[in-house]
């Protein structure tokens, strides 16, 4: 048996602020351009992909983000089981997408951690340390962005009303995490 | 003698709040709101400072950041002081020190005040025709330019407070919170708009707020209590931002400014723990309005820098803001009609005045007769031609100015006083429109430059755009807003306003006097002490061009960046070369308005958030069994894990050792990882290595090289065939980022019609490389269920495998020329496996090796390190590795490089080993190889690359680059070091186990 060590154990907890580390979550790069990939895609997850740049769509159990023109992570809307990694979605996806040459599936459920932040106060800390303008993005729902935060490369989704996700490279996590909270520690 | 200077109550001030500071040693006494000039003046101190050059001694001027003189060091001595700091500015609070600056040993004695009786010898410019003999004295005379140098002191431990960025997009940023800014304020907000509105000052209103006169009335209020209506309306105006001590520091490019905000400065010491100190607003407007309002002009004459005399207005806001008298028997001298409103302010007041005297001759003005009915004298058509009193003013001499203003005539008359207010007109504060590319035009009439072309979507409004008058401000601005903000209407479309103020003025840049000009002193820039008479030396001299002049003179150098002083620079050298003003424009105006702190800037990029820092999913191991750490890239790399107070050098030793006599470990998860998917897989990879990949088998691995399109190697790495059409493609470490982008440029400009996708997983999968003749048995162990014998697993083949219920992929690769395997897995699984590893390897001796053991094992096969033995200059024929290039391949990046007559050339740097003479001689890194010593000039054929001692080969081994080294085999070269000189040579670059026997082992 072996162990599972997330990149960030602790939870913080601020006034109208919490952040934490939500794991294991299932995610998944999928990349394609033709016509066939985007039907293959519907038909296997039950999702549209978003084709508009910078949003996302929902399905009851994952979750779609635009990345680019030809690229889109999907993720699971639940948390999964430690003690095993075997992503049915990916073999799914291995099936009806890359094995029949219409796209790239990659699994990179570890590459990004995904950080949750609940509370009003998280965009008035996202612009501590991001340049992005989060004006009209707070009060869009499913509204994604890439852009950085103290120099470090995020991914940002507004989840819903107090509700953002923030996606982040695991080796760049522990420093963005500590850089986030001791920021939110002044809001 | 102690004066009474505190006069009628002041609402800006608390008097209930008593705070107590100390100045130069001395405990005074001030109130809550006072700022550091405001408490010094109530308790009759004039005298803060020396100036730079002359040592003369200075006292407040001003009443805002413009202040040239009273500029103080805070908490000297200890880990807060801060030089240069604005006693017209910093508020006082409980525990504050600060002592005068540029003097020693006080600023009542000052031995530098002999510069004064010296000044003769240092007119502008002197150091250009001076220190220059003996030459040898050079460094004797720069040790006495140096302690005299600057003003303050810096700090010399590390700065306590927290500092912070803060990022603002909005629809409307509005600089200054005078009238205008506010009327602006208000207009947008309420049509909707994220407004942000900003102040340098801890109130808002500007001058206007405490405007308490009959002679400025809107809709028949004083407009002072006018404006505090509105402030207090905007106050509760939910989409506007009110941000006060926040001073914009520079206005950018598109409408991208930066502003600092103050929060703590104006508290007490012990209230500032765990409070961001400053923040550095980074603004992204849509709209930029400027309301910065205008700053007082000061007049040219004879001695017009002695303490207590300051701007007329400075002297109406102490008295009307801080309720605090100046001096006790004031005269104010004026070209135009602002003095006369202090003075009847100081009149309301009780304070006294003493004589005003006005450039100007007869002029009809209701704020000249209001004094005049309060029988104070006022001398019209008359100029001040001299000053006395050394630490405090106490005489002026006034003489007649002729018809044209050019001379003086008549006798002299001196009149006594302890204040004197000096009024030359107002200078619209254009510097940030200037700094975002404004381009100004020149007024005539009141000799003002203001803005003509904008070159963003922004305004300036209100003084800073010229209209100086309460009458201007009222008529002009809601029709600015209304244009700029494109809204029909405003609040402030028929207010009624009442101004008795004349506009008249009478401009004469350098007042005249009875003395020559040589035998004045009549100072320009008063923070460097450049003087009318240096402006015209200047000139002289044959500087022409105003940007010459100021540097010549450093008028406008100083850290008030001649806020003051630099119109009359411009109009004098006008005058004295018969320039027009408006055709030489202006100096260039350079962000920051006012000085920044070092903190304010890097904000929170400090100590541990300095830079980036990456980390594997092992490194809490690493850190537990006490790896010392090196950078690589952004990542911190376990280097070497010393035992029992092992320095480097042993720890290698012992790890080197130990992973080819029994096992090593190690973490290589920073290598970049790319996963490439597509049935144009092969053909992108045979276009990006040198070499051939459309025959590599699938559940093969390969070692590719990468090249840049001028030929020389860029990157290398493993890539391992998983599927049909899919790989997974290793790089260095530090080349990961640059690859990945690189590689997906090229699909997306040149070659889109290829079916490949590229994501890296660098950060999914760790990798756990474990090396050594005991390797499989640890492996065995570890994953029980795979087949790891030769047939089945060969030496760069890759399974697919499971530890416990997680799937890993295993690929056999070497990079030390052991038995070795990499386990690849996912990230949150990797600890629990390498703490596997160590367990079940305790038996063999598992030892944990860091980068520089690998280093030095690789270099033992003569395996090159991308960066360390390549610099961007050798291709791989000049590395020995001619096999690795394709001859067949149609083209790959770099391949025509490969056939430029310049990498064509046989004498090229090559790669080889080198072995010293004495094998316990360890070469260093970077060492210049040579052939021959006693040819002068020597002729350098190479370096040294990578140098180690090999434990397994009990003698030192490097690689090197040498200039036709292919061809040097066996030949003796020279190292010439610094004490002595090593003998080496030339041999083969694999050193052990050439035959790669140990691979299988």
């Amino acid at each position: 048996m072996l162990n599972y060590n997330q990149s960030l154990p602790e939870k913080k907890l601020f006034q109208d602020l919490q952040i934490s580390e939500i794991t294991p979550i299932m995610k998944l790069i999928i990349r394609g351009k033709k016509r066939e990939f985007f039907s293959a895609i519907g038909k296997s997850l039950n999702i549209l992909l978003p084709v508009e740049s910078n949003t996302s769509t929902q399905s009851q159990k994952l979750s779609a983000l635009w990345l680019s023109p030809d690229e889109w992570m999907i993720f699971s809307n639940e948390t999964s089981d430690k003690n095993s990694n075997y992503n049915e979605t990916e073999e799914l996806l291995i099936k009806n997408i890359s094995s029949v040459n219409l796209g790239a599936v990659t699994d990179v459920t570890d590459q990004f951690v995904m950080i949750n932040l609940k509370g009003d106060k998280a965009y008035k800390l996202f612009q501590t340390g991001s340049p992005f303008n989060f004006n009209d993005f707070q009060n869009k729902k499913g509204a994604v962005t890439q852009t950085i935060i103290a120099k470090v490369d995020v991914i940002i989704h507004n989840q819903d009303k107090n509700d953002v996700n923030l996606f982040v490279r695991r080796s760049f996590s522990e420093h963005l995490f500590s850089w986030m909270t001791d920021a939110a520690s002044r809001l | 003698m102690s004066k009474n200077l505190r006069v009628k109550t002041s609402k800006f001030v608390d008097e209930t709040y008593r705070v107590s500071f100390k100045f130069n040693g001395s405990r005074y006494y001030g109130y809550k709101g006072d700022t550091l000039a405001s408490a010094l003046l109530a308790n009759d101190i004039h005298l803060v400072g020396r100036s730079f050059k002359y040592h003369r001694p200075r006292g407040i001027m001003t009443s805002g950041s413009e202040e040239p003189n009273a500029i103080v060091q805070l908490h000297n001595n200890s880990d807060r002081t801060e030089p240069n700091v604005r006693a017209t500015e910093i508020e006082i609070y409980e525990g504050l020190e600060a002592s005068s600056q540029n003097c020693w040993p006080s600023v009542n004695f000052d031995i530098g005040g002999i510069n004064n009786l010296l000044s003769p010898l240092l007119p502008a410019g002197f150091y250009y025709k001076t220190f220059m003999w003996p030459a040898s004295f050079w460094e004797k005379y720069e040790y006495f330019i140096r302690k005299s140098a600057g003003l303050g002191k810096s700090p010399t431990t590390p700065d306590p407070d927290i500092y912070e960025h803060e990022y603002i997009h909005c629809d409307v940023l509005i600089v200054g919170a005078g009238i205008s800014g506010i009327m602006a304020a208000k207009t947008a907000a309420k049509n909707g708009l994220k407004t942000l509105l900003v102040d340098e000052k801890p109130n808002l209103g500007g001058s206007t707020v405490y405007q308490n006169s009959e002679h400025f009335k809107i809709n028949n209020q004083n407009s002072g209590s006018w404006l505090e209506k509105e402030i207090n309306e905007i106050k509760k105006i939910d989409n506007l931002d009110i941000r006060i001590r926040t001073s914009v520091a520079a206005f950018h490019g598109y409408n991208f400014l930066l502003a600092r905000e103050n929060l703590t400065d104006h508290l007490p010491i012990e209230q500032r723990k765990n409070k961001t100190r400053q923040k550095l607003l980074k603004i992204r407007a849509k709209k930029v309005i400027t309301a910065s309002g205008s700053l007082e002009r000061p007049l040219i004459f004879d001695n017009n820098d002695r303490p207590g005399i300051l701007l007329s207005s400075a002297i109406k806001r102490y008295a009307d803001l801080f309720g605090v008298a100046c001096g006790e028997k004031n005269i104010f001298l004026t070209n135009n009609d602002s003095a006369y409103e202090s003075a009847i302010s100081l009149i309301q007041k009780g304070i006294k005045v003493e004589a005003i005297v006005d450039n100007r001759e007869e002029i009809e003005s209701k704020l000249l007769y209001e004094v005049e009915k309060n029988n104070i004298k006022v001398f019209k058509g008359f100029t001040i031609v001299n000053t006395n009193g050394y630490k405090k003013i106490n005489k002026v001499s006034l003489m007649k100015l002729s018809k044209d203003g050019q001379k003086v005539i008549g006798s002299k008359i001196n009149l006594s006083c302890d204040c004197l207010g000096v009024s030359g007109g107002w200078t619209p504060a254009v510097h940030l429109f200037t700094q975002s590319g404004g381009k100004l035009k020149f007024r005539e009439e009141d000799q003002v430059f203001i803005p003509n072309k904008y070159s963003s979507e922004q305004i300036s409004i209100g003084a800073c755009n010229g209209d100086l008058t309460l009458e201007d401000i009222i008529e002009n601005t809601p029709k600015y807003l209304k244009e700029f903000l494109n809204i029909k209407k405003t609040d402030y479309d028929n207010v009624e306003v009442f101004s008795s103020e004349n506009k008249s003025k009478r401009n004469i840049w350098l007042l005249p006097s009875d003395k020559i000009l040589g035998k004045t002193k009549s100072f320009v820039d008063y923070q460097n002490d450049a003087t009318a008479k240096d402006i015209k030396l200047a000139l002289r001299e044959g500087f022409r061009s105003i940007e010459h002049v100021k540097r010549y003179t450093t008028t406008g150098m100083g850290t008030d960046q001649g806020k003051l002083g630099n119109m009359h620079a411009l109009g004098i050298i006008s005058e004295t070369a018969g320039t027009k003003m408006g055709e030489h424009g202006t100096t260039t105006f350079r962000p920051p308005y006012t000085p920044l702190t070092f903190g304010t800037i890097v904000g929170r990029n400090v100590g541990e958030y300095f830079d980036v820092f990456r980390k594997t999913p092992m490194h809490e191991w690493h850190l537990k069994n006490k790896a010392e750490f090196e950078n690589v890239g952004q990542w911190k790399r376990a280097w070497y894990y010393p035992k029992n107070n092992e320095n480097m050098f042993e720890a290698v030793q012992r790890e080197s050792k130990a992973a080819r006599e029994s096992a090593g470990i190690l973490d290589a998860s920073t290598l970049g990882k790319i996963d490439i998917q597509g049935t144009d897989a092969s053909e992108f990879l045979n276009r990006v290595y040198t070499n051939a990949w459309s025959k590599l088998a699938v559940g093969k691995c390969r070692y590719g090289l990468m090249l840049n399109e001028d030929g020389m190697v860029y990157d290398d790495g493993v890539t391992t065939r998983l599927g049909e059409n899919h790989y997974i493609m290793t790089t260095t470490t530090g080349g990961a980022a640059n690859v990945l982008g690189k590689l997906e440029d090229y699909l997306q400009t040149e070659w889109p019609e290829l079916d490949v996708y590229l994501t890296s997983v660098t950060d999914h999968f760790a990798t756990i490389s474990v090396c050594g003749p005991n390797s499989k048995k640890i492996i065995s162990n570890v994953i029980p269920d795979l087949d790891l014998s030769d047939e089945n697993f060969p030496h760069m083949s890759f399974k697919n495998a499971k530890i416990g219920k997680i799937n890993c992929r295993v690929m056999r690769i070497s990079f030390t020329g052991e038995h070795s395997y990499e386990i690849n897995i996912q990230a949150n699984y990797a600890n629990s496996v390498w703490e596997k590893c160590m367990e079940v390897g305790k038996d063999f001796n598992i030892t944990p090796y860091g980068t520089e053991t690998m280093h030095l094992l690789r270099a033992e096969k003569g395996f090159i390190i991308v960066g360390q033995d390549t610099d961007a200059t050798m291709t791989p024929i000049d590395l020995q590795m001619d096999w690795i290039v394709s001859k067949k391949k149609y083209d790959f990046i770099g391949k025509r490089s490969l056939y430029r007559s310049d990498t064509i050339k046989d004498d090229r740097k090559q790669l080889v080993g080198l072995l010293t003479d004495n094998p316990n001689e360890i070469l260093e890194e970077g060492a210049q190889i040579v052939a021959d010593v006693n040819k002068s000039p020597i002729e350098m054929l190479g370096h040294v690359t990578s140098s180690y001692y090999s434990p397994n080969l009990k003698k030192s081994i490097a690689l090197g680059v040498v200039r036709g080294g292919k061809n040097m085999m066996g030949k003796k070269l020279i190292i010439p070091m610094e004490n002595k000189t090593i003998n080496v040579t030339v041999a083969d670059p694999v050193f052990l186990d050439k035959e790669n026997k140990r691979l299988n082992a």
